[in-house]
């Protein structure tokens, strides 16, 4: 297991190359600048020059490549070029809310999601079958930006339950947890409409199966057949999904993170790109690849364990 | 297995339990006084300023575990006053940004920074808070007069005493001195320092005793064109010293320390920075708690926030629509208010056939003002007549003035296609342009498409972002460059728009002189020297009557500033105009019932 492990980790590492080397081109080859964006349109051109010398962007681009890949071999992510701050202590900051979010949404797809598909699979053709299938389509259809404002409009505006924006005192648990009910569910319902199709189709595809009639013929309680025999096969594509989810959930989280102005990695990245400030961008980029190399690692892993033919 | 999806029915019903439980209504952090404010105690300012009228328009000017945030060092000393009842509440301001740039006020060009740095920093003059008109002493105790002595200009300024500076990490409070201004200023004339460096060129700065200082001009300059360089506006703002020197360059990006009325606490990153009141404020204690300036960059998300409680404040659309649907919300009061940024073509004459005379005028006599305003509303915009905006500004051309001269262009497509055959162009000819996403700009270029159509012009038009549309218009991309701008009089209008100085790309210190123009220069030289305003102001008058003839740009109309805010807001002032563009948040500022 170790050495597959290691196996998949050295086999990252070409990937964060290759993706930090488009970053850093791609972020340069936009027009304007950290120092146009820093400085605005009331800036001379005088000025937004020896700004960019003050940020180094005056160097030949290979320098600025090497300098970007020494300073992340060494782990220093380097400070952001507009604010001076350290991108590691910025990031730290946000985080939390963007790992509760993602974590939050993932659990409400996954709790939600299972549950629903078992129930409409097992129910196959019938009303609860129809109902379920209708709100999985929709769940698909509706982007979660949109799903966001609705949520805000009905709990946050009209019944007025909880706060529309922000994200919230990580010290303050109430504070924070009701700041992260909307936006998590926002991404919670849109996964539990995907992981929902994929639970009733696998278990549908289970429920035919020979061992299935078999335990049935045995005599065995229908709740036992489907949670102790066919849920548990059934479970095979959906955990192998489900770290794809997650990466398209992140990919919502950014979205999601600034309809509700919550603090969080996503915004940050949207920031950024619009003060095209190249060293807080390649860092986001750094650590976003590091979690789609974690999850997409832990999801081969899991599966791994649920199916053990994987690991030969 | 059983009791597994017992436990998994459980949690999704304590999920969805949380979700739909009647979780407590956020309180704002900013409840309003529930008795009526008492008014503040504080001590009266050590002199009485005198306030003078800025150069007056010369139209009857109607101004409308993880890591914690960045925080502020504690106080090594306590306040020198003890602290009194106030209206309390920390106001919350949503701006439309995504994060601060910069809140060294030498670098602070953008909205979200000017409004944070307005709060925290002071200058020798300023402007009457919402009302950009009129000048008043701030850190100084009075408007100085200028002496001519050996050819150059002197102004000389005593300063108040009791402005204390912030104190901050490692420094204690102290009350500022000639030392800190003249520190301050030649910092903001050090174009390594500070992004106004231009306009402090031949100014030179000495601390006659701590609390006198002397500005020595080189080339004598009108009030009119220096009270701006030393106002709570761009360069003028007074940083401390020993904090400016303790923080450094970088720190003071994030963590700003001047005399204000408010001081910094601390700061998240794309997030919020939270101000504090300064109980030691010259001019007494703010009513408020403190000031939450929020970055969010999007309108829905601000409307949301105002209208769900989380927001105090915030920055609104410059569009009619929005200010409609807006207005009837209960608790909510809109505000429109100048200063208006100006929105004006510009004709880049390197770009055939915009290097002819007659096509220029073909393109402005097809265009027409109201079309253009009603596109953002007649509440929110006016039609101009000149480069520099008349209703706020001296020096600039009311309608009556431009009329006058026949310079108005009044709509008149006939005369328009006229011209163009004239020139060569019966069938029109196609244009590329880009414009910025924003709203502002992106509704004026797709209203410039829809009228030059008219004429057979057909303008390809490519809407790309703000930070790339700037860039982009700077490398003479567009033959035609709608630019909304505000600046704080008439001379740096005309000389960063039409000096050939300016010239872009090719210019000696380029700017945004998109038309490649260079005829106004001596006017513009002569203006900035004249010392006598009436003089002055025809100058200038002179120079756009020039470039109406010459019809290199053609004035369009002026956006104002939109804030929507809780009606449990007062400023503490009226809002006719602001030259920072937002509403003006001080020691007054305070929540009523």
């Amino acid at each position: 297991m170790a050495r597959y492990i290691i196996q998949r980790l050295l086999s990252s590492i070409p990937v964060f190359l290759a993706v930090l080397t488009i970053i850093f081109l791609v972020v340069r080859v936009l027009p304007g600048d950290p120092a146009t964006a820093a400085l605005g349109d009331y800036a001379s051109k005088s000025a937004v020059e020896a700004l960019r010398t003050k940020m180094g962007l005056d160097k030949p681009l290979p320098i600025q490549y090497l300098d970007f890949m020494l300073a992340l071999a060494r782990g220093d992510l380097g400070k952001s070029m507009i604010r001076g701050t350290p991108i590691i202590n910025e990031v730290l900051q946000v985080l939390p809310y963007t790992l509760e979010l993602t974590f939050a949404g993932i659990l409400i797809g996954v709790l939600l999601g299972i549950p629903l598909g078992v129930y409409a699979a097992v129910k196959r053709n019938q009303l609860a079958d129809y109902v379920g299938r209708i709100i999985s389509l929709a769940g698909l259809s509706v982007p979660a930006f949109y799903l966001g404002i609705l949520l805000m409009l009905l709990f946050a505006i009209a019944l007025q339950w909880l706060p529309a924006v922000g994200g919230g005192e990580i010290g303050d648990p109430v504070d924070n947890l009701t700041h992260l009910v909307l936006p998590a569910l926002t991404l919670g319902l849109v996964m539990t409409a995907s992981v929902a199709r994929l639970a009733r189709s696998a278990m549908l595809n289970v429920l035919s199966q020979d061992y299935v009639r078999t335990a049935r013929g045995k005599g065995l309680a229908e709740t036992a057949v489907i949670l102790g025999h066919a849920l548990r096969s059934a479970l095979i594509p959906i955990v192998s999904l489900i770290g794809i989810w997650a990466i398209s959930l992140i990919g919502d989280s950014v979205t999601t993170e600034v309809i509700f102005a919550r603090p969080g990695l996503g915004k940050m990245m949207v920031g950024a790109i619009l003060q095209r400030d190249y060293t807080a961008l390649q860092s986001i980029m750094v650590i976003y690849t590091g979690f789609v190399v974690i999850i997409n690692l832990s999801a081969d892993l899991i599966y791994g364990v649920v199916d053990p033919r994987i690991r030969h | 297995m059983k009791h597994k999806f017992i436990l998994l029915a459980i949690l999704t019903i304590v999920l969805v339990g949380v979700a739909c439980t009647a979780a407590p209504t956020p309180a704002p952090t900013a409840a309003p006084p529930t008795a009526a404010p008492k008014p503040t105690d504080a001590p009266k300012p050590t002199e009485a300023p005198k306030p003078t009228q800025a150069p007056q328009p010369t139209a009857a000017a109607k101004p409308t575990d993880a890591p914690k945030p960045t925080e502020a060092p504690k106080p090594t000393v306590a306040p020198t006053q003890p602290p009194a009842a106030r209206s309390g509440g920390v106001l919350r301001i949503a701006q439309n940004a995504t994060d601060l740039n910069n809140l060294d006020p030498h670098y602070a060009t953008t909205t979200q920074d000017r409004s944070i740095v307005d709060m925290v920093f002071n200058a020798l003059v300023r402007y009457k808070p919402g009302d950009g008109s009129v000048f008043e002493p701030d850190l100084a105790t009075e408007l100085p007069e200028p002496k001519i002595v050996g050819g150059k200009q002197e102004w000389t300024f005593n300063l108040r005493k009791g402005a204390m500076c912030q104190p901050t990490d490692g420094v204690p409070a102290y009350e500022l001195t000639s030392e800190d201004v003249v520190y301050s200023l030649t910092k903001s004339a050090n174009k390594d320092r500070s992004a106004y460096a231009g306009d402090y060129t031949g100014m030179t700065f000495e601390a006659v005793n701590p609390s006198t200082v002397k500005i020595t001009l080189d080339n004598p300059i009108s009030k009119n064109l220096f009270y701006p360089r030393v106002s709570n506006y761009s360069g003028g703002f007074i940083v401390c010293k020993k904090a400016a020197e303790k923080l450094g360059a970088d720190k003071m990006k994030t963590m700003p320390v001047g005399t204000g009325p408010f001081m910094f606490k601390s700061y998240t990153a794309q997030d919020k920075i939270v101000l504090v009141a300064n109980d030691s404020y010259f001019r007494g204690k703010p009513q408020l708690d403190g000031v939450e300036v929020r970055f969010m960059a999007d309108l829905t998300s601000r409307e949301l926030g105002l209208r769900g409680g989380q927001l105090d404040v915030i920055n609104g659309a410059p569009d009619k629509a929005w200010v409609d649907k807006m207005k009837p919300v209960q608790n909510v009061q809109v505000d429109v208010f100048g200063v208006g940024e100006v929105a004006t073509m510009y004709f880049n004459l390197n770009i055939p056939p915009m290097d002819k005379l007659p096509v220029r005028q073909a393109i402005a006599y097809a265009l027409s003002r109201d079309e253009f305003l009603a596109f953002v509303g007649p509440t929110i915009g006016e039609n101009v007549y000149s480069v520099v905006p008349a209703k706020f500004l001296a020096g600039g051309l009311t309608e009556q003035e431009a009329k006058a001269k026949g310079l108005d262009f009044t709509t008149d497509l006939a005369k328009a296609k006229k011209l163009l055959a004239d020139a060569g162009y019966p069938n029109g000819f196609n244009l590329k342009l880009v414009t910025s996403e924003m709203t502002g700009y992106k509704v004026l270029y797709e209203s410039l498409q829809a009228q030059l159509a008219k004429i057979g012009i057909k303008a390809d038009v490519q809407v790309i972002d703000h930070t790339s549309f700037h860039n982009t218009i700077r490398q003479d991309a567009n033959a035609l460059v709608v630019y909304i701008a505000w600046r704080p009089n008439a001379d740096a209008y005309l000389t960063r728009f039409l000096h050939s100085d300016s010239i872009i790309i090719t210019g000696k210190k380029p700017d945004t002189n998109f038309v490649h123009y260079n005829k106004i220069d001596k006017l513009i030289d002569q203006a900035r020297v004249e010392l006598d305003a009436t003089k002055q102001v025809d100058l200038w008058k002179q120079a756009q009557i020039q470039v109406l003839e010459d019809m290199v740009a053609f004035p369009i109309q002026y956006q104002n500033q939109v804030y929507a805010r809780a009606k449990t807001v007062d400023y503490g002032h009226d809002l006719k105009s602001v030259l920072a563009l937002y509403p003006g948040v001080d020691e007054k500022t305070k929540f009523v019932k």
